[in-house]
């Protein structure tokens, strides 16, 4: 980061967002600027909001009071503004979320023909460079149903890269998986913010916080405790917030 | 053993993993399998042998029915009126032809698609088989029983037959006042149009409120040779005069040389008050004469010999349905006077029929890779639904394809109309209107789930009912399209609001993640709904739909209430039309439960199949 022209303009500013469910506050006067290219790895309790946040910057959830604006475009109800912004905004759900119906390369290539309405033979192209990039290029012809959870991540994040998203989005991607299959996910993510990809990623994987984060967010009810470099976060916590959490997961 | 529970106590594997072998074999053979699921324990046992023994019982007691006593006459003498009703006689070349391009297309069809070629090809050739064997075990029965029905509006009623030197010829006139011989009320039930009607003047008849001499028949019966003569034997001529008195009269004769015989029924005109009121019936029975068949080549060939049949007014020819059995028939009996008619009838479109599918499905399965193909298939089936409609129906005034009203339309051709127009059209106006039910707007909302309740809480006769009487009454445009249309209208209305609710059961399990990866991806709802949605509550939901669709086509039988012909319509005017079938309902009802349990078979058949289908990988995931 830092090295292009755009460095002083922050691709997501978060200003004052404010959020309700019915009475209850999720998000209280969030405020945050992320630059192109950065890493930005978000932790916290559960319930504590940082999914119904990541939520809001692809507006799968509304906000209430604030502004987030995306890539110079603000989230409004605006229906343009949605699909524009989601067309930039990649997103890796915890349950993978992959059409069962579909095959691994039909996955992929939905959304670049029917949105992007590419030719068919672009797409498919794309989609096996994008499998080869994940590490499963053989398993383009199966279903979801036939793939071992891992391998469901990384189709996901192929399915999400196959729109060229300027930014990612990553929910827990490695929470339903088994011990072993985590680390070909971190090591997709990790080559994908070495390639220079913007990513906000709410994630209990503190190794990969540590190695891969620009900067570490802590989230506690609803608000945001903590901003900062990995080695400032975890060497020298300054909020007591911040200290408790990291005594109770290290 | 201790020693080997020892011995696992502390382990290691060897290095090599040992080999995948192949599973145990669990059973053995079917009689193993009885074994285990048959005959496991007593009761099992019990209900085994008391359930088989039903089906033995029930089986048996059909069959040896149908072969000994049923009169299938009523089916094959009527296949036309069942399989399409009134329809143009001279243009039932249009049914064919649609036929032959429908078949043609599932060939093609199933040999681009399917494996499941090798069964329909097995049912196909079973089919020919028995069709082509049937015929070699019956030999004709040259005397069977004839008989006919003498009525009050066709007076003189004349039977018409071939006879040679020398045939003894009997002749019976068997009134059907006679309530304990013939043991069925026939007198109230052959006058009568409804069967409340029929059972009321049977019960009259019995108790005697009924005057039975009133249907007593008197006139006389006359033998005459084709030119009207009477005919002469050595003991004058023959001639039979009877009178009011019920009993049966019989009269034996043998005839003079070979040639065209009439039974001539002459009915006093002047007895119980004139001719209109003489209101005698009468079954006409003959025996020692060949029955002819009514055939086109048999036919051509006794004109040859024997010169054309004399033209004659109501007149009944000797053909295979003025056959009656007579108490209990043999096996062969069976076969020659019951079973090769029918196949006459059909075997030829069967051989055709099978050589057209078997041609498709060549096609099919050889250019299975080819595009054109492929698609020229797909566009055929979409265009087919619209290509038959018009072939069948034509144009006004047109000199090719002249207009066949669609009131013509009946039996399996209406029947089968109808399924196909309601299913085509409830499917996209059920899944639209599930749609609609769950849309945000509440406009939109309101009137799907008001038009799906209010539907559903009607029964489907008042539908119809309303299609026929009331809705035209308000809507005066609607009056000029035909019953039949709006009968469409009506079951496609119907069964929309069903498919629309299993449909929203289908939507209701499609999880909210798969909605919101779509979003995420940048699908608007359309593309989501269509691409994502749909396809898997659909999936979701095959064996209801197709549950929906099956009723549908059984349902399509209440138009007949609503005077439409389809294929229960066409049978109860068959059996309530023609007198001489009217002894015959059982068969003909049975014949088309038949058809139908054949087709709604197929039909969930089909859904099985299509469940566990490629598409069976939804069920993978979870
Ligand atoms: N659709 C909703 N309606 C009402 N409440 C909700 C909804 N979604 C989330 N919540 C509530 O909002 C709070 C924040 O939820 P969120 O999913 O953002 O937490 P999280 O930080 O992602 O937790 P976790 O680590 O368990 O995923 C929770 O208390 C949750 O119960
Ligand atoms: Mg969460």
């Amino acid at each position: 980061m830092g090295e292009n022209n755009h460095a002083d303009e922050p691709i997501i500013i978060c200003r004052d967002v404010n959020k309700w469910f019915g009475n209850f506050h999720v998000l209280k006067d969030i405020n945050l600027e992320v630059q192109p290219q950065e890493v930005v790895v978000i932790i916290g309790p559960s319930g504590s909001g940082k999914s119904t946040f990541i939520r809001c910057i692809n507006r799968l959830e509304e906000h209430q009071e604030g502004q987030i604006i995306v890539d110079d475009i603000e989230l409004s109800h605006d229906v343009r503004n949605i699909a524009a912004i989601r067309s930039e905004i990649g997103m890796v759900f915890q349950q993978f979320n992959l059409f069962p119906h579909l095959t691994v390369l039909e996955n992929i290539t939905l959304a670049p023909r029917y949105v992007r309405r590419q030719a068919r033979r672009n797409s498919d192209e794309l989609a096996l460079q994008l499998l080869d990039r994940v590490g499963i290029p053989e398993q383009a012809r199966k279903y979801p149903g036939q793939l071992s959870g891992g391998q469901q991540q990384r189709v996901a994040i192929a399915r999400a890269l196959a729109m060229q998203p300027k930014i990612m989005l990553f929910d827990e991607p490695t929470s339903a998986l088994d011990p072993e299959m985590i680390k070909e996910v971190l090591d997709v993510m990790q080559e994908l913010a070495q390639s220079g990809m913007t990513m906000l990623v709410v994630s209990h994987e503190m190794g990969f916080a540590r190695e891969v984060a620009d900067r570490v967010v802590l989230f506690d009810e609803g608000r945001i405790v903590e901003i900062g470099t990995p080695d400032h976060f975890f060497e020298n916590p300054q909020h007591e917030r911040t200290k408790l959490f990291l005594s109770q997961i290290l | 053993m201790r020693r080997e529970h020892s011995d696992t106590h502390f382990y290691v594997a060897p290095l090599e993993a040992p080999p995948s072998r192949r599973p145990p074999i669990t059973t053995v053979g079917p009689l193993g399998w009885m074994r285990t699921n048959l005959f496991s324990n007593r009761m099992n046992s019990v209900t085994t042998v008391v359930m088989a023994g039903l089906a033995v019982w029930f089986l048996w007691s059909f069959i040896t029915w149908s072969i000994e006593s049923a009169q299938w006459a009523v089916v094959y003498n009527n296949l036309r009126l069942i399989t399409s009703g009134m329809y143009d006689r001279k243009e039932i070349w249009r049914m064919e032809l649609v036929t032959a391009i429908l078949v043609f297309l599932t060939g093609l069809g199933l040999g681009i698609w399917s494996q499941i070629a090798r069964r329909v090809f097995i049912a196909i050739l079973l089919t020919l088989i028995v069709l082509l064997v049937v015929p070699i075990f019956g030999q004709r029965i040259p005397e069977p029983t004839i008989y006919s029905l003498v009525e009050p509006q066709k007076a003189p009623s004349n039977f018409v037959f071939i006879g040679l030197e020398d045939d003894e010829v009997t002749v019976t006139l068997d009134p059907l006042t006679d309530l304990d011989d013939t043991g069925l009320h026939y007198v109230g039930y052959i006058e009568s149009r409804s069967r409340a009607e029929w059972s009321t003047q049977s019960r009259a008849a019995t108790t005697g409120e009924l005057d039975l001499s009133d249907y007593n028949l008197t006139g006389v019966v006359r033998i005459v040779d084709q030119a009207g003569n009477a005919v002469i034997t050595p003991d004058g001529p023959v001639e039979m005069a009877f009178t009011s008195d019920p009993q049966t009269s019989t009269v034996t004769f043998t005839l003079p040389q070979d040639g065209w015989y009439i039974v001539e029924v002459v009915r006093d005109d002047e007895a119980n008050g004139g001719r209109d009121n003489n209101l005698g019936y009468s079954w006409l029975t003959i025996d020692g004469v060949e029955l002819f068949s009514s055939q086109e080549e048999p036919t051509q060939r006794r004109e040859e010999e024997y010169g054309s049949p004399p033209a004659i007014e109501h007149a009944l020819f000797a053909e295979e349905k003025a056959y009656r059995f007579d108490g209990t028939r043999t096996f062969g009996e069976f076969i020659s006077l019951q079973i090769s008619p029918f196949f006459n009838r059909i075997i030829l479109s069967v051989i055709v029929g099978s050589a057209i599918f078997f041609n498709g499905w060549l096609i099919g399965s050889l250019g299975k890779r080819e595009r054109t193909i492929r698609r020229s298939t797909l566009i055929g089936w979409a265009l087919a639904l619209p290509a038959v409609v018009i072939i069948l129906r034509g144009f006004d005034g047109s000199r090719l394809l002249p207009l066949v009203s669609t009131a013509q339309w009946g039996g399996l051709l209406l029947t089968m109309l109808l399924t196909v127009v309601g299913i085509t059209a409830s499917f996209p106006l059920g899944v639209a209107l599930a749609l609609g039910r769950r849309s945000k707007l509440p406009v939109i909302k309101w009137t799907c789930t008001l038009f799906i309740e209010t539907i559903r809480g009607v029964p489907l006769i008042t539908i119809l009912f309303m299609a026929k009487l009331i809705v035209p009454f308000f809507w005066s445009a609607l009056s000029d399209l035909d019953l039949t249309i709006r009968m469409m209208i009506g079951v496609t209305l119907f069964s929309a609001a069903y498919l629309a609710e299993n449909v929203r059961g289908g939507l209701q399990i499609v999880p909210h993640g798969q909605i919101e990866a779509a979003r995420a991806l940048g699908l608007n709802p359309f593309l989501t709904t269509t691409f994502i949605v749909l396809p898997q509550a659909l999936r979701a939901v095959i064996p209801a739909i197709v549950g929906q669709f099956i009723s549908l086509f059984k349902d399509t039988s209440l138009v007949a209430v609503v005077g439409l012909f389809e294929l229960v319509g066409i049978v109860d005017a068959i059996v309530s039309g023609q007198p001489i079938y009217r002894p015959y309902q059982r068969e003909a009802y049975i014949f088309i439960a038949i058809v139908y349990f054949i087709i709604s078979f197929a039909m969930s058949d089909v859904s099985r199949r299509l469940e566990t289908s490629g598409a069976g990988s939804l069920r993978k995931q979870q």
